[in-house]
């Protein structure tokens, strides 16, 4: 959390209150890999920041297989925001990829804090630009990039990232399939 | 509900028909599963038949097979593994017996969540073989450099079996037709004996295993190409004394002639019966997420096509397995 803090600080100011009230909003979680924060059809409340470990968004289609939304590293945010900005139960699965340390927020106190402290609302602009930039790049490069230089990109986003995930993780979340992830692989290895 | 039920035995297009029965009764130890697809099994054929009413007598009338995949609506008061909307898989026990049905109550402890990387579809073909592969060359203690002789690569248990052994590290001779040969070589094994052109005794001498699935002659077989001291395990011949005390049959005795073949060579004999275990599908379910195993699907059918998925089955011809999509 101090690291979350010293975070905002660096680059914005924060009252003594706006501190005291992100301390009274949010806890400090331990989850162990395979433990789940968020369940797809159940009711969303918290927002998690990642202070270490790994976790991963995913959804099943109706064929019973599973396509990866996001993961999110050390420094990054998860939840399911269509579940909390539309009212509606979990689409999405958060779980962990491996042993996590996460700071969890209640999303409504959350949201409170902007009319409460003025002042954090830059922080938090800053947070919500560089999601969209994320998610704008993340829909450019499904159209644009072939599956060769899509799995480039993401293993020079996340190079640890394939010592905790399986195989599928990574290709559901390139849209590709397992098979073609091999492939590149042995293509890149050739190289 | 609909199901399709088993009202007699005998020929598969008379003894099964489709019925609107009542949605399954959940017990503190049970999930109810929505169905989403059925997988069937040559067991499932047998009972229709009637081949295996001395074993596992069934009443009438009866929702057939074993193998499901779906996704988790109710669960009882004791279960705490599964949440409502888990996706999940299971061979479920002989009691709970009628996943061709849009819901089966099963015991939580016969269940486990589905591999995230495969279809409902495929999930639902792995339990029964799965199991049946696994249980079967863990028994044998299965290690790296060991040579084992799979019968019918191909089939169901077969195709599993290879992978599982490939990826224990093992040499893998098996048997197929003509046909299947390029594929099954494509699974691992690193002899593949096409038997319409080849005498696989010819081939295979000496090795730590042989993994009957076929039975008749090729269970007596098994004692000329296995190696002095090797291991014969069988999932269709006849029972071992140890298993058939266990069934009860407390006057049993190996037939002769494979107990003489077991004895010259100093070769155990061992009938391995599946057990359902969700414990063991989670395992199944870890090696298919990391690649190790890949199930095989021959054919989906929708639900009201499954009497003529029954007739496919008994063709005996299927190249990995015969899957039935409920919903």
């Amino acid at each position: 959390m101090e690291e979350l803090i010293n975070k905002i600080k660096s680059n914005h100011s924060l009252s003594q209150e706006a501190e005291d009230y992100l301390y009274a909003i949010s806890s400090k979680k331990y989850f162990a890999k395979g433990e789940v924060l968020i369940r797809q059809g159940q009711q969303v409340q918290n927002v998690y920041f990642v202070t270490d470990g790994c976790l991963r968004s995913y959804c099943y289609d109706k064929n019973g297989k599973e396509h990866t939304l996001q993961f999110a590293i050390k420094n990054w945010w998860i939840s399911d925001y269509i579940a909390i900005h539309s009212d509606e139960s979990a689409t999405l699965t958060v779980e962990c990829l491996k042993e996590s340390e996460v700071v969890k927020f209640n999303a409504k106190a959350l949201e409170k804090m902007y009319t409460l402290f003025p002042e954090y609302e830059p922080f938090q602009r800053k947070i919500l630009e560089r999601h969209v930039v994320s998610l704008n790049k993340r829909i450019l490069n499904q159209l644009q990039l072939t599956a060769t230089e899509r799995y480039a990109l993401f293993i020079s986003q996340y190079p640890e990232i394939e010592q905790y995930t399986h195989n599928y993780h990574i290709a559901s979340y390139l849209g590709i399939t397992q098979e073609s992830l091999s492939r590149i692989r042995v293509e890149n290895a050739k190289h | 509900m609909k199901a399709l039920q088993i009202v007699k035995y005998g020929d598969i297009k008379d003894s099964l028909t489709f019925n609107e029965v009542s949605k399954p009764a959940v017990q503190a130890t049970d999930v109810l599963i929505e169905v989403k697809a059925a997988a069937i099994n040559p067991i499932d054929k047998s009972i229709v038949l009637g081949n295996l009413q001395g074993l596992l007598p069934i009443p009438f009338p009866s929702t057939s097979a074993y193998d499901v995949s779906g996704i988790v609506v109710e669960k009882g008061d004791d279960v705490s593994d599964f949440e409502i909307g888990d996706l999940v898989y299971s061979r479920v026990p002989q009691e709970q017996m009628g996943t061709l049905a849009e819901y089966v109550a099963v015991t939580s402890e016969a269940v486990s969540k589905k591999p995230g990387n495969i279809s409902f579809e495929e999930a639902a073909g792995l339990p029964l073989a799965g199991l049946t592969a696994l249980q079967s060359l863990e028994f044998a203690g299965i290690k790296k450099n060991d040579r084992i002789l799979i019968h019918a690569g191909s089939g169901g248990v077969g195709s599993l079996a290879i992978q599982y052994a490939k990826a224990k590290g093992a040499y893998v001779y098996t048997t197929t037709s003509t046909g299947n040969v390029e594929w099954v070589k494509e699974l691992g094994a690193d002899r593949v004996i096409d038997y319409k052109t080849e005498d696989y005794k010819t081939i295979v001498k000496d090795v730590d295993i042989v993994y009957d699935t076929l039975g008749q002659e090729y269970t007596s077989e098994a004692f000329q190409v296995v190696k002095q001291g090797g291991q014969v395990i069988s999932v269709v011949g006849p029972l071992d004394e140890d298993t058939a005390h266990m069934f009860g049959m407390a006057d049993y005795k190996l037939p002769e002639e494979i107990a003489t073949l077991s004895a010259d060579k100093e070769a155990s004999y061992k009938f391995i019966f599946m057990h359902p275990n969700g414990s063991h599908l989670a395992e199944i379910k870890t090696m298919v997420e990391d690649e190790i195993i890949k199930p095989i699907v021959d054919t989906i059918y929708p639900f009201t096509e499954s009497i003529t998925a029954f007739t496919h089955l008994e063709t005996g011809r299927a190249k990995g397995k015969i899957i039935i999509k409920i919903n």
